[in-house]
């Protein structure tokens, strides 16, 4: 559907030499699928959809959508942005002010090139794409009038009124409180599977990301650095950066002693020894990280160790509790270092605060500390 | 590139060529005329040869050096006195539970729509020789002299200083009112009282917008005209405005040499200031107290001080409007001119009125309205377009910008003798008519209607235009259905503000109208020279009556514009 081909945007900053931007980044989407570009900001993310959508001009790559080519720099290909018939949801939303609900939702029939459309067709077509948002009835309402919330479904609206084959979101739910957030969120999801629209999404938030996306791309410094499902991506990170920015996590350094069929084990702290998934991206035994997620870990108490031999064990001391309301936070630290453990909140620790970490292998990962 | 992509870049491209071909034609040529003039030696009739003769002669005159002194001292006198006044009034007004606020707003307002000639003939006849002030003094102490000298510099600065304080009021205030509250409210939480607020925290960081707005007061007090001439001429205190006025005026045939050799020196001084005023004011910005959040603070308490306060307020408006109205008022209804007395009630008359009725006022009045509205109009259009360009970073935009902003460096007398000498040269028959004077607006003018335009283009979010683009607009349908309503408060201000001032200027037409072609200004400028004052009075009185309202209703779009209501969906 759409794929993009070592697409490359540089910003040079030449006041304090920070480039911005994004390298050489490469993806092809199913029809129909949800595609999130993941980071934190200032990783390129959004420079990549402006590129997508025509707003900004790529350095080099190649954008395609459904086989036609958008941008090609080779071939000299570069279709202006209001020839590229996709609709896109801004961060701010950029409903426009001097017109009302009805006028903003109908502008892209309006300045249709290829025909044009009677004024029963337009009314029409408003009036579906409002029922597909659930706004019927607010066509006369003037735009600055609307909540936050009804502002971002009309914008939505507004960008599948013309039907386009791609639909690109820019961090749209950033700008609405948390409650919101969470209803539209689900909306979104409900909404792309009704209309089975290819949807490009950009996003800080982790959690977005992995409550609604088919694929996620995670980009670090201008390049993407690792794409997968959202499973994929949350329990195989392809490195600590993402590790790190996906959901919470313990990154401990060591040394990779051996793997075989892809488990191995890696020495740790003062010498102790981890058993792990281990990716065949490591080239570099001496310099890996282990990573485990807070919520893998199971706390007991020192001296009830459980029977059989089940994954890995560590002793330390609890060193401080944080209720959290479903769920609460132990520190622990082990050999001088602290690690987060998640448990529920009414599980009983040992009154002299000596635990034992307990973790599967399988929910541990080796990862390397630099990218190959 | 497809045929799609070229065709819609090729839009914009067009735009920018027309624009920049326009822009270069209005603002080049007066430019290298000038220097052309500066630099042309005539050796007869008919030949004339290159050389420096005119600067050589300029330099070495001792005259020279005195009228340029005598220039610096005037505007960093009229600088000082005018942002002193404009500044506490508008902390007063903008910052403090002082009551009597709007009478500083109204003095403000009435004042950006009367002709500066007219005060200046307003306050010259109540602190001249026959003015009440003298008056009284004379008749208090039964000495012969006067209390107060007007035609000297301190005269000159004073006046000077008055004109431009309601414009630095307005100026001061809209930066107050940007400033971030919290700022001044931390000192208060801190433990600072009022007046260590004021000092340490509001005045701290306000310098660098006070200190740009006293170099453009500076600067244009260097460029002013109607002072220098009304109160300096007579007390034979030359600046070097009038020093170029004097070669253009005073002498026949006039020294259009040494006229453009003075114009070149005064530009150059310009010049520089402004490129300070540029980096000031850049200062300015990067200690930048705009927030942009559209809440009032919370106006400090100041107790009693608050009728000191009052009373400032009270006595700018007295003296800024009050006085210079009932001078006026007072001498329409005489059939002369004769001292503040109870015997002058008895030749009361409405015949001043009755006169300025007449089809030849009338005349001057369309010939003005004529001329602001077409340079508003032709201004403004041409830079909507530049803003548009220049804001969104489009092809040409920064050219277009740099030519658009040329004209702040011409002194309107000096952009006088320079499309003067254009036309003298062009074919084209617009001596002497409202075409030139309209061309020689238009070009004044720019930079302003540059600065409503990218400051309200500024203020709309990009996206919304992103948006159009992305539906399937192209970049003229954007312009006309996304731009144009959005910017359209802006460019109402911006055409207001420039319809004010070209009713208003004089120096500017002084030199390009004919005796068909003559614009409000310039013929109070004529009644006065001639003495009548009286005419002059009642005529001023109805011209700035009607001027006001305008100026009401700039005020009024200003402010909604400036609010910054739109492009935040």
């Amino acid at each position: 559907m759409l794929r993009v081909e070592r697409l490359t945007k540089i910003f040079e900053n030449t006041t304090d030499r920070i480039t911005g931007g994004v390298r050489d980044a490469s993806f092809a989407l199913e029809p129909g699928s949800f595609f999130t570009l993941l980071g934190p900001s200032g990783c390129g993310k959004t420079t990549t959809l402006r590129c997508i959508a025509g707003l900004e001009t790529p350095d080099d790559g190649v954008i395609a959508v459904d086989g036609g080519v958008l941008f090609d720099a080779a071939a000299r290909v570069n279709v202006a942005v209001e020839h590229r018939a996709i609709g896109m949801v801004f961060q701010s939303y950029a409903i426009w002010p001097h017109m009302t609900v009805a006028e903003n939702v109908a502008f892209p029939l309006t300045v249709a090139k290829h025909r044009r459309y009677g004024r029963a067709e337009i009314e029409e077509a408003v009036k579906r794409a409002l029922a597909v948002v659930d706004l019927d009835g607010f066509q006369n309402r003037s735009a600055p009038r609307l909540s936050g919330g009804q502002q971002q479904r009309v914008a939505l609206a507004r960008a599948i009124v013309h039907e386009p084959r791609l639909i690109l979101l820019d961090e749209p739910l950033s700008n609405l409180d948390a409650q919101l957030r969470d209803e539209m969120r689900g909306e979104l999801k409900r909404l792309q599977s009704k209309i089975g629209i290819t949807t490009v999404y950009v996003t800080h938030d982790q959690s977005e990301a992995l409550a609604l996306s088919d694929r996620i791309a995670v980009l670090d410094q201008g390049r993407i650095v690792q794409i997968g499902s959202p499973q994929d991506i949350y329990f195989r990170p392809a490195n600590p950066f993402v590790a790190r920015f996906v959901g919470a996590t313990n990154l401990l350094p060591g040394r990779l002693l051996g793997s075989a069929n892809g488990i191995g084990e890696v020495e740790v702290l003062d010498g102790r020894r981890i058993k792990c998934l281990v990716p065949q991206t490591i080239n570099d035994p001496s310099a890996v990280s282990v990573s485990i997620r807070p919520e893998s870990i199971r706390l007991t108490g020192a001296n009830t160790r459980p029977a059989g031999a089940l994954g890995n064990y560590l002793a330390g001391r609890v060193s401080g509790v944080t209720f959290l309301g479903a769920s609460r936070r132990v520190d622990v630290v082990c050999d001088g270092v602290s690690l987060q453990v998640t448990t529920t909140a009414d599980m009983p620790l040992p009154a002299d605060g000596e635990v034992l970490l307990i973790f599967a292998t399988e929910r541990t990962v080796a990862l390397p500390n630099k990218m190959s | 590139m497809t045929w799609r992509a070229r065709l819609s870049a090729r839009q914009t491209t067009w735009l920018a060529v027309v624009l920049i071909v326009v822009l270069v034609a209005l603002v080049l040529p007066p430019l290298i005329l000038l220097l052309r003039g500066s630099v042309t030696v005539s050796v007869t009739h008919t030949v004339s040869r290159f050389g420096l003769d005119h600067f050589e002669a300029v330099l070495q005159s001792r005259h020279f050096l005195a009228s340029l002194w005598r220039s610096l001292v005037f505007a960093a006198g009229s600088a000082v006195l005018a942002l002193l006044f404009g500044w506490a009034s508008a902390w007063i007004v903008e910052r403090t539970n002082t009551p009597l606020k709007s009478l500083a707003y109204l003095t403000a307002i009435i004042s950006l729509g009367t002709p500066y000639i007219l005060y200046v003939s307003a306050w010259l006849l109540f602190f001249g020789k026959a003015g009440p002030v003298n008056h009284l003094y004379r008749m208090l102490t039964s000495s012969s002299d006067v209390l107060i000298n007007i035609y000297s510099m301190h005269g000159m600065i004073l006046i000077e200083g008055f004109l431009w304080s309601p414009l630095a009021f307005l100026l001061v205030g809209a930066t107050l009112r940007n400033a971030n509250p919290e700022l001044e409210e931390a000192a208060r939480v801190s433990g600072a009282g009022v007046w260590q607020t004021l000092r340490r925290v509001t005045l701290r960081l306000s310098l660098p917008s006070i200190m740009a707005l006293a170099m453009l007061v500076f600067i244009r007090a260097i460029e002013a005209f109607e002072v220098p001439a009304l109160v300096g001429l007579p007390g034979r205190l030359n600046v070097l405005t009038t020093d170029i006025y004097g070669n253009m005026v005073a002498r026949v045939p006039p020294d259009l040499g040494g006229a453009s050799a003075l114009s070149v020196i005064l530009l150059t001084v310009v010049l520089g200031l402004l490129y300070a005023y540029g980096r000031l004011s850049r200062h300015a910005e990067r200690f930048a107290t705009i927030t942009g959040k559209g809440f009032r603070p919370r106006p400090f308490d100041l107790g009693r001080l608050r009728y000191v306060a009052a009373a400032i307020l009270f006595a700018n408006f007295v003296l800024l409007l009050l006085v210079p109205l009932a001078m006026l008022i007072w001498v329409s209804l005489l059939p002369f001119y004769q001292p503040v007395s109870m015997g002058a009630f008895k030749v009361m008359t409405l015949n001043n009125f009755r006169a300025v009725l007449s089809p030849h006022h009338i005349e001057l009045i369309v010939n003005t309205l004529l001329i602001s509205t077409a340079t508003a109009t032709i201004a403004v259009a041409l830079t909507f377009l530049a803003g548009w360009l220049a804001v969104r970073r489009m092809f040409g935009g920064w050219l277009v910008e740099q030519l658009a902003t040329i004209p702040l460096i011409f002194p309107g007398l000096i952009l006088g003798i320079a499309v003067m000498q254009l036309f003298l040269y062009l074919p084209l028959p617009l001596y002497g008519t409202l075409g030139i004077l309209i061309w020689a607006f238009v070009i004044n003018y720019l930079p302003y209607g540059m600065r409503y335009s990218s400051s309200g283009m500024l203020q709309i979010h990009r996206e919304l235009e992103e948006a159009a683009a992305v539906c399937g607009a192209s970049p003229l349908t954007r312009l006309r259905r996304i731009v144009a309503p959005l910017l359209a408060p802006a460019l109402v201000a911006g055409w207001l503000f420039i319809f004010l001032m070209a009713a208003r200027v004089l120096s500017l037409a002084v030199l390009l109208s004919g005796p068909r072609s003559q614009p409000v200004a310039v013929a109070m400028f004529d009644l006065w020279n001639n003495g009548q004052g009286t005419e002059l009075a009642a005529f001023g009185l109805l011209w700035s009556m009607l001027m006001t309202v305008i100026a009401l209703v700039f005020y009024v779009v200003a402010r909604r514009s400036a609010s910054g209501a739109l492009g935040r969906a």
